[in-house]
């Protein structure tokens, strides 16, 4: 589709990004200052790069925080989404309610919800580890997966799915040919927000951790006492660099893949 | 189909993301330590790893409340944690800790007399000093011209903008108390009603409330004076030489951090083990060396290099240690603290 | 319960134990007393409650509105255009366009935000710049002020204002607005009577994405503020933290939480109304 966008728009686009990015930039820049307080600049150096892939702690963080954020992220995308189709066909009373508990883990202070989960937890004696803060995560990601599907839905009317129906096809699919086509994009940016909230998450993740399950932020946030360390830039700039890349190589290899058959990409 | 493509590029990145971070795991007896972030030598951590053949596990907290909080609430699962002095006493009343089996460490001698049965902990039965410092004056030469001996000298108006605070209801309250010649741990409501009036003719100097980062912030040379730890200020000189440090002639607040196991420690023993190397001499000299805080090991003295000897922020004189304080306990009247530092930061009544 | 509704059922089960229930911990503690060393004990009163309408409190909770409400108009501002410059663009351009935007937010938020100390402060970077190019000849004091919360919110939120908007807008009928344009509507007149309305649920999402993590929000106003203003949840956080007070604080997050969704609902009704009217007029 030809873009008909105002040259303005386009400006304000690319400010708006550079806005976004000049902090980006300056993390980049400070992992290769050899001073080690982030002060002024007092020399390159890779002593950062080298030093972060031998220290113990901040590799086993890393592999927490990832393996915490990629379940999260699977599980609550696959719940927010069934409950969002879902939301549709019950009665307006049922539908307030419902929204009502799903805000719920977005407003809800993220102290209360870290406290009271880690007197749920230990009550049961359910041990603190990463099973603890994937639970805890889920339950609020579940509620950006569901508004932002929620948001895709309102805005979608039922013709297809009637016009599918009507046709004879049946309810499986009707979903996977008609519905789930058409909220995908609503499905990959709720799974975005909820990738970006589990890494993101301190406060909660802090009280319902226990030992050997320390996440990278609560690794920071521990951090800050003593200054927080340039290799903790150093592993944001190689988070960086290694997210564009397999973007770009994802990309590179479907559009290959579209050159061939347009569909095969992916099963569904 | 332009939807396809992102689902696959999502879980493209995501799956890579998860593999690139590896999965360990061994089957060792295990030491869970519970402390701030880098308050130990890697290689005196690895040292005992290796001569008891055991796997230390080490978590951070950030500060003594989520500490508590967390330690309360029984989470867990933690051999040894780190408190700071109020916190012992707290943990200690509230019936959190454990005792210490002194037996286990018999290089509890080596530590100094002035750090032993503190007013937190007689006798040590639940805690050992591991670290300890004084909230003092830091300030930049270059831009205080006066001569600096006394809180009072935070108030100048010349300095408007330019005074760092620490981010801590009792540091604060108590340095104005103690300008006033009080007790820094008041309990009389009216004394501190007068130590918060007195603060907020300070506000316009202001520039921020800051424990984390106020090294950066003296450092750069944002903030010209303020009160810093003692620890901390040894970190500014060496990064700023124009930054000078003092202990106010009305004294100021001495702190420790501390070695303390909580109730329901899986592994008590071992925790006095690892205290009773890590006050090992040589050990200790490593370790201190490392992270740069005060040793209250006598007898790693003549392991320490001539440069952590003289450096007169870590290692304070007699007399400056005779001028300061502990922060007590101050019970319910914390609630008092609690509101008028709300007031003081909000800047609304 | 219906067929048509089962697929809630696993959501509801997962709230009910690990949100519904430790909710109702908290409402229970915020109805008690507390002894002098912090600890809950039963001793059912108002207290908690009674003291939120102290006039501090209800200022700052004010502070804390106004703040959000703010964040959230220059969020709209700053991310609808974007938005809808990439749900325009070629598909190539869609995804580099939500990747771009997300990945920064990856890293971690402390990182993020003191990125912005480094920019700001006297001796940074941009201080430096306006200094060499002549502009200044002191350094700006931009950093420990309002001006400066404002900034590290709105930085922070920008993502969740743009996701939703974009997924409503990409959905947009496009055909509705070459009709538009053919039967002689401009750009503006077009854009105010198809798109805006046509894309309201993700304005609403958006906006109350951003209101909400705002009021939740409290380092952004101790790294870049100085600590100098405090927001309702640094009061709630500090209660049960340094002041021990587990009742007090658990009465302020009822309030917030209740509060809160009354804003939301009123404000969806308020976006439901104007859509009702729009269509109407048409």
């Amino acid at each position: 589709m030809k873009s008909k966008s105002h040259p303005l728009l386009g400006i304000h686009s690319l400010l708006v990004m550079i806005f976004i990015y000049v902090p980006i930039a300056i993390i980049i820049v400070y992992s290769f200052n050899s001073s080690r307080l982030a002060a002024d600049w007092s020399g390159f150096t890779f002593e950062w790069y080298t030093s972060l892939f031998s220290n113990r702690h901040v590799m086993e963080a890393l592999s927490n925080t990832l393996t915490v954020g990629v379940v999260s992220t699977l599980v609550s995308t696959l719940l927010g989404t069934m409950a969002a189709l879902s939301m549709r066909k019950v009665s307006r009373r049922m539908k307030a309610g419902m929204g009502g508990l799903l805000y719920l883990p977005i407003i809800i202070p993220d102290i209360i919800m870290g406290l009271s989960l880690l007197v749920l937890f230990t009550q049961f004696h359910i041990p603190l580890g990463k099973l603890t803060i994937i639970i805890a995560h889920i339950t609020f990601c579940i509620s950006y997966v569901f508004v932002i599907i929620t948001t895709r839905l309102s805005g979608m009317g039922g013709q297809l799915e009637e016009a599918a129906q009507d046709l004879g096809a049946n309810g499986w699919q009707i979903f996977r040919h008609v519905t789930l086509p058409q909220i995908m994009p609503g499905i990959i940016s709720g799974a975005l927000i909820a990738f970006t909230m589990s890494l993101d998450d301190f406060m909660v993740s802090f009280f319902v951790s226990g030992p050997n399950s320390t996440t990278l932020p609560i690794y920071i946030y521990g951090q800050v006492k003593r200054g927080i360390s340039p290799e903790i830039n150093a592993l944001c700039t190689i988070l960086i660099l290694v997210s564009i890349t397999l973007i770009f190589l994802a990309q590179f290899v479907l559009n290959r893949g579209k050159g061939q058959k347009k569909q095969s990409v992916l099963p569904f | 189909m332009k939807k396809m493509k992102w689902a696959g590029l999502v879980l493209a990145v995501t799956m890579g993301l998860a593999v690139l971070s590896g999965c360990g795991g061994s089957s060792k007896e295990t030491l869970n330590i519970y402390s701030w972030a880098d308050n130990f030598d890697a290689d005196v951590l690895a040292a005992f790893e290796k001569e008891y053949n055991v796997k230390i596990n080490y978590d951070v907290f950030a500060n003594n409340e989520d500490l508590l909080a967390k330690i309360k609430a029984g989470g867990g699962g933690y051999d040894l944690i780190q408190p700071s002095d109020y916190m012992v006493a707290t943990m200690i009343k509230q019936d959190l800790l454990s005792p210490l089996n002194k037996d286990n460490i018999p290089n509890f001698a080596n530590i100094d007399e002035a750090f032993k049965n503190p007013s937190f902990d007689p006798d040590n039965k639940y805690s050992i000093v591991y670290t300890s410092g004084v909230t003092g004056i830091a300030y930049n030469k270059k831009y205080v011209k006066e001569e600096i001996d006394s809180w009072e000298d935070l108030w100048n108006p010349a300095y408007k903008g330019k005074v760092l605070l620490l981010d801590d209801n009792r540091e604060v309250i108590g340095m104005a108390l103690k300008k006033a010649g009080k007790s820094n741990s008041s309990t009389d409501e009216a004394e501190i009603t007068a130590a918060v009036e007195d603060l907020k003719t300070l506000l316009p100097n202001v520039l921020a409330f800051d424990t984390d980062n106020i090294k950066q912030k003296m450092i750069q040379e944002e903030g010209w004076i303020g009160t810093v730890w003692s620890g901390d200020a040894s970190f500014i000189a060496k990064d700023n030489p124009d930054v000078a440090y003092i202990v106010p002639k009305e004294g100021g607040t001495i702190w420790s951090d501390n070695y303390a196991i909580p109730k329901g420690a899986k592994n008590q023993e071992l925790a006095e083990k690892f205290i009773n190397f890590m006050l090992e001499p040589e050990n200790s000299a490593k370790n201190y060396e490392s992270i740069g805080y005060s040793d209250p090991n006598t007898k790693a003295h003549e392991f320490h290099s001539e440069e952590y000897n003289n450096d007169k922020m870590i290692n304070l004189s007699p007399e400056e240690l005779s001028r300061t304080e502990w922060l007590g306990d101050v019970g319910d009247k914390l609630q008092i603290y609690d509101r008028f530092w709300t007031e003081l930061k909000s800047g609304r009544e | 319960m219906k067929k048509s509704s089962l697929g809630l059922m696993p959501v509801l089960l997962w709230l009910s134990l690990f949100l519904v229930v430790p909710m109702l911990i908290v409402i229970g503690i915020s109805f008690m007393g507390r002894d002098e060393l912090g600890n809950v004990v039963f001793d059912f009163n108002l207290d908690a409650y009674a003291t939120f309408f102290d006039p501090l409190y209800l200022g700052i909770y004010w502070d804390t509105i106004v703040l959000s409400v703010l964040t959230t108009i220059l969020c709209l501002l700053l991310s609808y255009p974007l938005a809808y410059y990439i749900a325009n663009a070629g598909p190539k351009m869609q995804t580099w366009g939500l990747a771009l935007i997300t990945i920064p937010f990856w890293i971690n938020f402390l990182i993020r935000t003191y990125a912005w100390v480094l920019l700001l402060r006297t001796q940074g970077v941009v201080n430096n710049l306006l200094i060499d190019l002549g502009f200044i000849q002191e350094p700006l004091q931009m950093l420990y002020t309002k001006g400066a919360v404002l900034l590290g919110m709105v930085y922070t939120f920008i993502p969740f204002m743009v996701l939703p908007i974009y997924v409503a807008l990409e959905q947009m009928d496009k055909k509705l607005l070459e009709a538009a344009s053919d039967l002689g509507a401009t750009g503006w007149k077009a854009f105010w009577h198809i798109t805006l309305p046509q894309t309201r649920s993700g304005i609403m999402t958006g906006a109350v994405l951003v209101y909400v993590s705002t009021t939740g929000m409290f380092v952004v106003t101790d790294i870049l503020g100085g600590a100098k203003s405090a927001m309702i949840s640094n009061i709630i956080q500090s209660q049960f933290l340094g002041a021990r007070n587990w009742p007090f604080g658990s009465a302020l997050s009822v309030i917030f939480v209740i509060t809160s969704l009354i804003l939301i609902g009123l404000f969806n009704k308020a976006m439901t109304a104007r859509h009702l009217k729009v269509k109407g007029g048409r």
